[in-house]
């Protein structure tokens, strides 16, 4: 009876409402963030107003946008930490909101890359006009760089060992024990920031003797490289056609689908 | 007998090498009795000492390696489609395996069998390439092509072996970049127009270390400066007193240049002991630098007078000349009052600094 007094006086006094298993679920919170459920998060936002919400979801599209500048996945915990805030409980109402402003005002998406770590990128919607294009600043020579390894993995079919990738730079005059004037210091440009970026995944291959690696996309080239642009740039520079490369059309036919479908 | 041999032997089998590689230990293991019978089936002919002989396991156990690090070297090589030294290698390893006697060379064998297959399923997997074979190497030359390389024109440090030569642009890599956009789907970071800030805050240790190093250097610059104009006033104290009280001298001199001034009488000052004892020590300031001198009366007292004067006392001024004698005057309340009562004093011969005026004009 007395607790139930006591609750009934928290109810009155902060607006919040305790039921006694969402006492526990709090708890739970401090350690590792937890789904709320959905009746949680329709108690949540009934608590807070409209104009609220709306500060919120603008405040976290800024926070991702300038996060963004460094092409490094955002982390849920980030976001949460830094912006969220107390606002936690109702955290999937504003990621859905901050998402659909990506789409509607900058014609960007949000994309859970990673679902056990959770983290997000953003990925451009807009088709890229090439006579056109959306980016006024001169081309960023790594990019070029990326493009070159990214597309030999692919015509490779998926997967190169890291002696393919350095073979080929170094006919491009681009050696990964040598500064390079733009690149700097490419063997750590290449195997870690590319990395970190989720460009390229960067794996040990077991059982090598002496160590071995390889080269895959990582999770953002895959959300982000249009498999047939590039298909169609390296038949360009061979002087073919792209359907001469049977299984890389396929695959880049296939992923075309894919993206259009979702 | 050759069983209990063989498990001795086992021991060898836990050496780096087939540790390192599970594969090769196992396949080694079992090879070497049943599996790869056929190839090694000159072993039935031999001996059991011949079995064991080090130096020609070693001898094989080298050569195995020598082809291993070959492979692991030529690597790029060997997978070119047009060449056929797989097969090279692998009918080496074959007549290598002939001499095989124990597993840990067989495990060598076994070591190298892995790099073969591995060597193999790349092959293969070009064969699977149906349509065109991608060469990463053509595609290189293609894109420096692309890039703009001037294959007419030497570059400045084309010593490098193989790669093809030429001047390649500056903006080669900007110029790949930017054909290479529109295959990206890369959202567009924006920039403040007036700059940025970094998105992380800086660490705030640098500043507290800043704070803290500034006041010890302000601190430290003062003190000497202090010092310096503590020193410079008192030397200049000193000597102005030490002026002053020549002038004393030189004025009671002058006044009667007959009569010996008594040093007790000069020096003493009957109101106050502490001016006595700094008259004492200004006055041996003008005796060290020769400006005045003290010599012994008749009744053995001594007497102060300037230096420059003619001295009624012969004697005691060819001694003071000859020879320049120090001693050390100490003097107690005591003995001042003493002074004071014998020598009769009543006022002081010198007046205290801050009535420097009123005795000048004496």
């Amino acid at each position: 009876m007395s607790q139930k007094r006591r609750l009934a006086g928290t109810q009155s006094s902060q607006s919040r409402v305790f039921m006694p298993n969402e006492v526990v679920m709090e708890e739970d919170e401090d350690v590792s963030f937890t789904q709320p459920s959905s009746s949680q998060l329709q108690r949540g936002l009934d608590r807070l107003t409209p104009a609220q919400v709306d500060r919120k979801v603008a405040e976290v599209v800024q926070f991702i946008l300038i996060k963004d500048q460094k092409k490094v996945p955002i982390k849920r915990a980030d976001i949460v930490k830094n912006v969220i805030k107390e606002y936690k409980n109702i955290y999937p109402e504003i990621i859905k909101r901050a998402n659909m402003k990506f789409e509607k005002v900058f014609g960007f998406q949000l994309v859970e890359v990673d679902p056990k770590n959770h983290a997000y990128i953003l990925v451009n919607k807009l088709e890229q006009n090439p006579r056109q294009p959306a980016v006024m600043s001169p081309g960023h020579p790594k990019t070029g760089l990326l493009f070159v390894i990214l597309s030999v993995i692919f015509m490779k079919g998926g997967v190169v060992k890291e002696p393919v990738v350095w073979n080929t730079l170094k006919k491009l005059r681009v050696d990964q024990g040598e500064k390079h004037e733009e690149f700097g210091d490419v063997k750590k440009l290449v195997t870690e920031e590319f990395v970190r970026q989720r460009y390229l995944e960067y794996t040990r291959i077991p059982h090598t003797e002496p160590l071995e690696h390889e080269f895959r996309w990582g999770v953002r080239a895959e959300k982000e490289v249009d498999k047939m642009k590039m298909l169609e740039f390296v038949s360009q520079v061979h002087d073919q056609e792209p359907q001469t490369w049977t299984k890389q059309y396929k695959e880049a036919m296939a992923a075309k689908g894919g993206s259009s479908r979702s | 007998m050759s069983e209990t041999r063989r498990r001795t032997n086992r021991g060898p089998l836990e050496n780096p090498e087939a540790q390192r590689n599970g594969v090769a230990g196992h396949s080694g293991d079992t090879g070497d009795e049943d599996e790869d019978a056929p190839r090694a089936a000159g072993s039935s002919g031999m001996t059991e000492e011949d079995d064991d002989d080090p130096a020609e396991r070693r001898q094989l156990r080298h050569q195995y390696r020598e082809l291993i690090n070959s492979v692991q070297q030529n690597r790029e090589d060997i997978l070119s489609p047009t060449n056929n030294k797989l097969t090279e290698v692998l009918e080496e390893a074959n007549r290598l395996f002939v001499n095989v006697r124990q597993t840990r060379e067989a495990a060598l064998d076994a070591q190298f069998l892995v790099l073969a297959t591995d060597l193999g399923k790349e092959k293969a997997n070009q064969l699977h390439a149906d349509g065109s074979a991608f060469d990463p190497s053509a595609y290189a030359e293609h894109l420096l092509s692309f890039m703009g390389l001037n294959r007419l024109e030497e570059a400045e440090d084309s010593d490098e072996e193989g790669a093809s030569s030429g001047y390649l642009p500056q903006d080669a890599w900007r110029k790949l970049a930017k054909r290479a956009e529109n295959c990206f789907r890369t959202t567009p970071s924006f920039h403040f127009m007036l700059g940025s800030f970094l998105a992380e805050p800086p660490p705030p240790r640098q500043r507290v270390e800043r704070q803290r190093r500034a006041p010890v250097k302000e601190a430290k610059r003062i003190m000497p400066t202090q010092l310096k104009k503590m020193e410079e006033s008192h030397q200049e104290a000193t000597e102005k007193e030490v002026e002053r009280i020549l002038g004393y001298l030189q004025s009671y001199h002058t006044d009667d240049p007959t009569s010996p001034i008594s040093y007790y009488e000069f020096v003493t000052d009957p109101t106050s002991f502490s001016r006595t004892v700094e008259n004492i020590f200004h006055v041996s300031f003008l005796i060290r630098d020769g400006m005045a001198k003290i010599y012994q009366d008749r009744d053995k007292l001594p007497c102060i007078g300037t230096k420059d004067m003619s001295s009624p006392v012969p004697e005691g001024e060819a001694e003071g000349s000859s020879s320049r004698q120090q001693c050390v005057i100490s003097i107690s309340p005591r003995s001042w009052k003493e002074i004071i009562e014998v020598f009769g004093i009543k006022e002081p011969m010198i007046s205290a600094p801050n009535s420097a005026t009123f005795a000048g004009s004496q």
